[in-house]
Formats: C-alpha cells, structure tokens, sequence
C-alpha cells in the first residue's frame, strides 16, 4: 500500500554560489566527498555514474569510526537545476539495507533537490518523502517532520512547561 | 532509533491522538472528559487511547474508579530528541556545503584540501 497523503519534508538555503557550480559540487565525486558526509566523516567509497538511470554508491564513516552504505538511483537530471533521486541504505555489495537506526524506516525515499537562481547566488530546495512505503513506514517519516510544522512543537512546548511544573 | 521510538513516532502520525497528549499535558482527565472535544465514538477515542497506551505515552489509573488517563513524558522526550535531530542532519550538511563552495570560491584553481 502507498500513501501519499503525507506532507514532504522540505528544506532549502540560499548559497552564495553561482548554479553552476553548485551543479557540479552535486555532480562530481571529487567534489561530494569534501562536504556530503557529517562533519568529521570521511568517504572510503565513492562511486559515482552521474547520469539519468545512474547510481550512485558511497561509504561514509564517522567521526566515531561507524561505516555506512548508502545508494542513490537517479532518475532525472536536468542540468543545471533539478536533481530527481531514489535514495536507500545499503550494503558494500549494493544491495538494499534497512535503516540501522530505524527498522520501520521506509526503505526507498525519493528526494528531488531544484537549483533556482536568485539574489546572485542559488536557492537550493530539497523535497523528501518516502518511496513505494508502506503506510507505517510513511507514518513514521511523516511523523518525524510534520510534528515540525503542524504545531506539535508547540505541544512540546507545553509538555516542556509541564514537566518543570512536575519537578518544582 | 529503536523500535520503542517507531512505535512512539506511528502513535504521534495522528491529529486525534496528538490532541489527546496536548489536552494531558494539562492534568490528569477521565475518558470521558477527552473524548468530549471529539466528534467520535466512546470505542473510537478508546481505540486511540489504546494506541497511545501501548506506545508509553499514557498510562490509566487503577485505583480511581473513574481511572484517570496520565502522560507519560519520556517516549515523548525522546521522539522530540529525534525529530530535532533529523532537521539537524540537513541543517549540518547544508552548512557544510555553503563552507566548501565558499572555499571553492576563494581559491578556483586550486584542488581543495579537505576540511574536516
């Protein structure tokens, strides 16, 4: 079963750089492994086919000397403003894992990243959301942004306050 | 990301039950109390009830005889702990990208040398 009726996660920066360039600090793996992992991560395995129907097949390792697989799938590019993507963790071989933090994690997710020009640099938006998910796997990566934004930080808030409440 | 948190995180991924928290974080309440504000069934709200039981985030008097419903804060402590951290994940690695191009930026001709 597909649900579709979550909201995508959504995020995106104004960099101070020309497309272009951001295109190719995407697009290029001499260039991906300088700022694709966290801080502190290195990249052992980087093997990129930059193309509509290519993968992309990587290792970062933390800081903490934690190895992870991940692969993407791309499935269109347009040069030089919109990156399409089906993204899921993986093992050295390829294959498909699951997520190591989160068993019910949807197993594929499809993120469409857009480059637009403005103000002199680019505006980068990244559009997340699950890919062929179950409705508990959607449930879940819904569960983990739209708390964000649909005021449930504000519950937060009140839950906070209450529990300074409890212990005073 | 254990499975307690998924459990915790598949009973948040609903507006009715999210209402139920936010209500108990003001106090204690019976379930007939929560299930006013609601236009559903009393097995409707007690089906919701029964989700968020399971998952930790309420617990049901036993002594009372109206047994009172209770948040129960740390699932949600912990799922908030991780729900900010999943924005931070993109947040990090969209500084770091701004870091690079501005190296990238300073010194064109050069192969950057990598920043931890």
């Amino acid at each position: 079963m597909t649900a579709t009726t979550h909201a995508p996660f959504t995020i995106s920066r104004l960099l101070k750089a020309p497309r272009q360039l951001v295109w190719d600090v995407y697009s290029k793996p001499e260039h991906l492994m300088h700022w694709f992992g966290p801080k502190g991560s290195t990249m052992p395995h980087c093997e990129l086919d930059f193309r509509t129907g290519g993968t992309f097949h990587y290792s970062m390792k933390t800081g903490e000397g934690m190895e992870l697989w991940g692969m993407w799938l791309l499935r269109e590019l347009v040069e030089p403003e919109k990156i399409v993507l089906v993204q899921h963790f993986s093992d050295p071989q390829g294959g498909v894992t699951r997520n190591p933090w989160a068993p019910t994690w949807p197993l594929y997710t499809l993120s469409t990243t857009t480059l637009t020009e403005q103000d002199g640099g680019t505006l980068m938006t990244l559009v997340w959301a699950p890919y062929e998910a179950t409705e508990e796997e959607s449930a879940l990566f819904a569960a983990s942004h739209d708390s964000m934004t649909q005021g449930w930080s504000g519950n937060i808030d009140v839950l906070e306050d209450y529990l300074s409440l409890l212990q005073s | 990301m254990s499975d307690a948190l998924s459990t915790t995180f598949a009973a948040l991924a609903d507006p009715t039950r999210r209402a139920i928290l936010a209500r108990l974080s003001l106090g204690e309440s019976s379930v007939s109390d929560l299930a006013q504000p609601f236009a559903m069934s009393a097995p409707a709200i007690t089906k919701h009830l029964k989700v968020l039981q399971r998952a930790g985030l309420i617990s049901q008097g036993r002594q009372a005889q109206w047994r009172p419903c209770k948040l129960e804060a740390q699932p949600l402590r912990e799922a908030a702990d991780w729900v900010s951290q999943y924005r931070q994940h993109w947040e990090d690695r969209l500084d770091r990208l701004e870091d690079y191009l501005e190296i990238l930026q300073a010194n064109p001709s050069d192969t950057p040398k990598e920043k931890p």
